[in-house]
């Protein structure tokens, strides 16, 4: 309907206007935490959503997203924008590696091929200096990165980065690329007798995700100022990722955007009152959209649902 | 449909908009305090909300805070960080500005601190907690960050210099911890510690923190026969440690422990099998110290017991003597709730220039916010019960040594 | 060269406790093709049952496996009738968030009910072991091993020889051949669920005397049932034991000789390399959609 592409527009535009309304920081912090996740579910979705290979190890470049950025700026002195664009690239590059080999494997094996990359590279971070003896990613004691306080630079940073990945998700959409993706998950093999290179397009929109993830990781690590091995490289992350793109409905583009507000906002409402409850609420609530949304929340309030 | 789903949209957001308390106050101390209440570090935050409950039903049983001759009940309003640094961040940054409480206790874990601290700097909200150590926080230049423990690589002092009342000395020692801030600066202070002492480091291993089979290690560090084993750790780790001496059948003849045996469950968990265990701490119950509103050390511990049916471990009371300390400067100070950020800032400077004598000892915040000379303590685990073997001037009894081989222990 | 001999033999028990915990997962996902997100907790269920029987009725660990058998089967039944049946056949994301959703429930029901504590069973022989010549062998992963061998050789028979042991295989080959002769799917994957979970609430029962338990322990654990049985071979049931001792041996070989942190990233970066070779993991048998 048309309505449904205006409201991507408007709520941007809307939202350009919040500072003016001089919020606390804890909004800002809130809004910038939607974000990010809005971000790195949409990004996930791109790939595992659109062409069905569910990714486990998205959060490997979340890692090395952060990790690029604080080293380049905290090291050599980069600038944050030029930062986050080299880490983005770097991951993207590295997902090109490997994706070309693991996007080989279908369903559960790629799953844990793409979650053991994500480990590996976890404790190689961990375990690197100790091994070459030389002080580089400084292991579990982190990186601390400069701090700067205007939570407004913040807010725009990720508001920017966020409008530009969903936007990218809505042309993807409607592309001749997106249709190929799908085609990959409908029917792989038949794409390919169709002659559609699905390796090329896999590993490109595996590489893409990667690039994506990789720019939210640079801007998460200096918006964080500390960032640690455990915490940027947490299977925790991707679990996220996918739960808020699977509830909020795979392989559509508002999915995500829905998913990751919902589930992050009722996080902040509901589990900071139901202190020891909230996870529990939130596994019933899971399974209740999984017996009666089997789409997630806007694949089932979708009215265009048989439409292909 | 549409409309249903433009009004859940728009009632989600107004719920979220809504600060959660718009209550009259004034007549009380609102003090918020965040919390891994759930996670990695749940059992850990839990421990330190009881502490802080006790103060302040301790404090509210006299009425509460006493400034200028009249009383001010506290109320604590505790979040879940879940573990997670971000979390912890963006509730620290929601108490300050959403539920604009009066006060802030600190939380426990020193990763989830750090994120914490610059937005406690940023909002001038003095931050003391008592279960981060990690050298790290104290070298951000902050002034509004405290902590009433020792630096993390400075706790372990006890476990190594232990060794100059022991006889025969020990030669050697074998240094182990899970890679992570606390306790990989633990391993540190072991390791420079064990040079000032002469005693040679045979064995260096961090470990990730999510090992479950310790045994392929152990074995390593079994082969080197070192006379001690010191163990950067929390609670899991050191439970994970013992387990696994026993199953490759090595019993150096002293195990020390960063953190973890002071906490109730090791003992309980483990039986017989915790006996000798050394642990570094920085409060027992036998040590020399009191104020008026707790009591003497003994005291505090039975009366905790009464309380929680289970004895403190020393960071609760390192928690109840920040929550204590901060209170004092109040008083002191005169300030009455609400308060205002000049209020805070006062509060700061008074916290920076105290010297006091608590339950928990003496606390002095260095320019730095840590806690000066504290002097670190070592427990022992003698017939099931934590001992004070060291300092020897602060001993209960002296310490158990060398430990018996396993199976030469009933 | 007795530590090699130390490191290869605590990395075989090592394995054995690996394959004991990760069959269950195997026989789910071969026949029902389902990835079990809540596997872990199942484990944690079953460690705590002996647990409880141990601290509350002081009633031997080994003793009351049993229990934990018993219940976590159950558990398994119900769960697969009342929830799992409905996205059997949906598309796996769904029974991704699904088995996820479990996941949450049971791990924070546990924390509610027990609490964040760290636990653990120390009978008066626990950690025990008996020496051959230098090594060590401590008698409950002995134990662990030979049960780990033993369940893996009975899952095979039964399901090679015993009638339902060949309804689930019919069922796992071809559903719709398997409802034209008669078979009851339902049935077959609910009790297929159910003997699965059993075996693996009988590791887990095992797990609580030389391992630390705690509420939240089972994603962890999941995830490594998830790598043995992918080496191993999805579906392939001694799969899931050539996987678990080759993932011990690896492990207890790679923290030998280079150290813990290093063991794991070698896993890891070895499971990737392994997969992309071998994606039908290492014997060739498993399942490849």
């Amino acid at each position: 309907m048309r309505i449904k592409n205006w409201a991507g527009p408007v709520i941007f535009f809307a939202l350009l206007f919040v500072p003016l309304l001089s919020p606390e920081g804890y909004y800002y912090r809130t809004l910038c935490m939607i974000f990010l996740w809005v971000g790195l579910a949409s990004a996930w979705n791109l790939t595992s959503g659109f062409t069905g290979y569910i990714d486990f190890g998205a959060v490997g470049y979340f890692g090395i997203g952060n990790y690029a950025t604080a080293l380049f700026m905290t090291r050599a002195n980069v600038p944050f924008f030029l930062s986050i664009v080299i880490s983005g690239i770097l991951s993207g590059l590295i997902a090109i590696f490997i994706g070309r080999y693991t996007m080989k494997l279908r369903g559960a094996y790629f799953g844990i091929a793409t979650l053991a990359f994500a480990e590996a590279a976890k404790q190689i971070v961990l375990e690197f200096d100790r091994t070459f003896k030389v002080r580089f990613f400084e292991g579990s004691h982190g990186i601390t990165l400069p701090i700067a306080h205007n939570e407004v630079f913040f807010y725009y940073t990720f508001l920017v980065a966020v409008s530009t990945v969903v936007f990218l998700v809505f042309v993807i959409n409607r592309s001749k690329f997106g249709y190929a993706l799908k085609a990959i998950k409908e029917a792989e093999d038949s794409a390919e007798l169709a002659g559609i290179n699905t390796r090329r397009y896999k590993v490109s929109v595996y590489s893409l995700t990667a690039f994506l993830i990789g720019i939210f990781g640079g801007i998460n690590a200096y918006w964080s100022t500390y960032i640690s091995p455990l915490d940027v490289f947490s299977v925790l992350h991707t679990i996220n990722m996918i739960i808020m793109a699977l509830f909020g409905g795979t392989g559509t583009v508002m999915g995500p955007v829905v998913g990751a507000f919902v589930l992050s906002v009722a996080n902040e409402v509901i589990g900071s009152r139901l202190l020891y409850t909230w996870l529990l609420t939130l596994g019933v609530i899971l399974l209740v959209v999984v017996v009666f949304l089997p789409r997630g929340i806007t694949g089932s309030l979708s009215l265009k649902r048989f439409k292909r | 449909m549409r409309y249903v789903k433009a009004l859940l949209f728009i009632g989600i957001v107004a719920g979220f908009l809504v600060p959660s308390v718009l209550c009259a106050q004034s007549a009380k101390f609102r003090i918020g305090c965040e919390l891994p209440l759930t996670g990695v570090f749940g059992k850990d935050g839990n421990l330190v909300k009881d502490a802080y409950t006790f103060w302040a039903d301790t404090i509210n049983a006299t009425g509460g805070i006493n400034v200028k001759g009249k009383k001010y009940p506290v109320e604590i309003v505790f979040f879940d960080d879940k573990s997670d640094k971000a979390e912890s961040a963006k509730l620290v940054e929601r108490m300050a500005t959403v539920e604009k409480v009066d006060l802030i206790l600190g939380g426990f874990g020193s990763d989830s601190v750090f994120a914490a601290t610059p937005i406690s700097e940023k909002y001038k909200y003095p931050m003391i907690s008592g279960g981060a150590s990690s050298n790290k926080l104290f070298e951000r230049g902050f002034k509004y960050y405290f902590s009433t423990l020792g630096k993390a690589t400075e706790e372990v002092r006890g476990c190594v210099e232990i060794a100059t009342i022991l006889n025969p000395k020990p030669k050697t020692a074998a240094i182990i911890g899970a890679d992570v801030l606390f306790s990989a600066l633990a391993c540190e202070g072991y390791r420079s510690y064990l040079k000032k002492a002469g005693i040679e480091e045979v064995y260096w291993e961090l470990f990730p923190i999510s090992l479950d089979d310790y045994n392929s290690m152990m074995f390593k560090v079994k082969a080197k026969n070192p006379d001690m084993v010191l163990v950067g750790s929390h609670l899991k780790v050191a439970l994970s440690v013992m387990k696994s001496l026993k199953e490759v059948d090595f019993a150096p003849k002293l195990v020390a422990f960063s953190y973890g045996p002071t906490v109730p469950d090791f003992v309980k968990s483990l039986g017989k099998d915790a006996e000798y265990v050394v642990a570094a701490a920085e409060w027992a119950p036998n040590m020399p110290y009191k104020d008026a509103v707790f009591g003497t050390a003994k005291q505090l511990n039975d009366n905790y017991f009464k309380r929680f049916q289970r004895y403190p471990d020393y960071v609760e009371v390192a928690s109840i003597g920040g929550a204590l300390v901060q209170q004092w400067c109040i008083e002191k100070l005169g300030l009455v709730p609400p308060l205002k950020e000049a209020d805070r800032v006062k509060l700061m400077e008074e916290l920076h220039n105290g010297d006091w004598n608590t339950v928990y000892g003496r606390i002095k915040f260095g320019a730095d916010g840590a806690n000066v000379d504290h002097p670190p303590i070592a427990v022992q685990v003698q017939n099931g019960k934590l001992t004070t073997v060291f300092p020897k001037d602060a001993a209960e009894q002296p310490v158990m040594y060398p430990a018996k081989p396993w199976k030469e222990r009933k | 060269m007795s530590l090699f001999v130390q490191a290869l033999v605590t990395g075989l028990l090592m394995g054995g406790v690996y394959a004991a915990y990760s069959s269950g997962f195997s026989l789910i996902f071969g026949v029902m093709n389902i990835v079990n997100i809540f596997h872990g907790e199942l484990i944690m269920i079953g460690a705590f049952s002996t647990y409880w029987m141990f601290s509350l009725y002081n009633i031997d660990p080994f003793l009351a496996l049993p229990v934990s058998i018993v219940s976590v089967g159950v558990i398994g039944y119900i769960v697969q009738r009342v929830l799992i049946n409905r996205v059997v056949e949906a598309p796996p994301m769904i029974s991704y968030l699904c088995t996820f959703g479990v996941h949450l429930i049971l791990s924070n029901l546990a924390l509610l009910l027990w609490s964040a504590d760290f636990r653990t069973v120390t009978t008066s022989y626990s950690g025990v072991g008996f020496g051959v010549g230098p090594i060590t062998i401590p008698i409950a992963r002995l134990v662990t091993f030979l049960i780990a061998i033993a369940t893996t050789y009975g899952l095979y028979l039964f399901l090679e020889k015993a009638r339902f042991g060949k309804a689930i295989r019919a069922a796992s080959q071809d559903k719709e051949m398997a409802r034209l002769l008669g078979i009851d799917i339902k049935k077959v994957y609910a009790l297929t669920f159910g003997l699965g979970a059993a075996i693996t609430g009988l590791a887990g029962g095992l797990l609580s005397t030389y391992f630390v338990i705690y509420p939240q322990m089972g994603l962890p654990y999941t995830i490594i049932a998830f790598c043995v049985v992918v080496l191993g071979g999805m579906g392939y049931i001694p799969g899931a034991l050539l996987g678990g001792l080759l993932l011990g041996i690896l492990q207890s070989l790679t923290a030998t000789y280079l150290n813990s942190g290093l063991s794991v990233a070698i896993t890891f970066i070895l499971l990737f390399i392994i997969l992309i070779a071998k994606p039908q993991g290492i014997v060739g048998k498993g399942i490849v959609e």
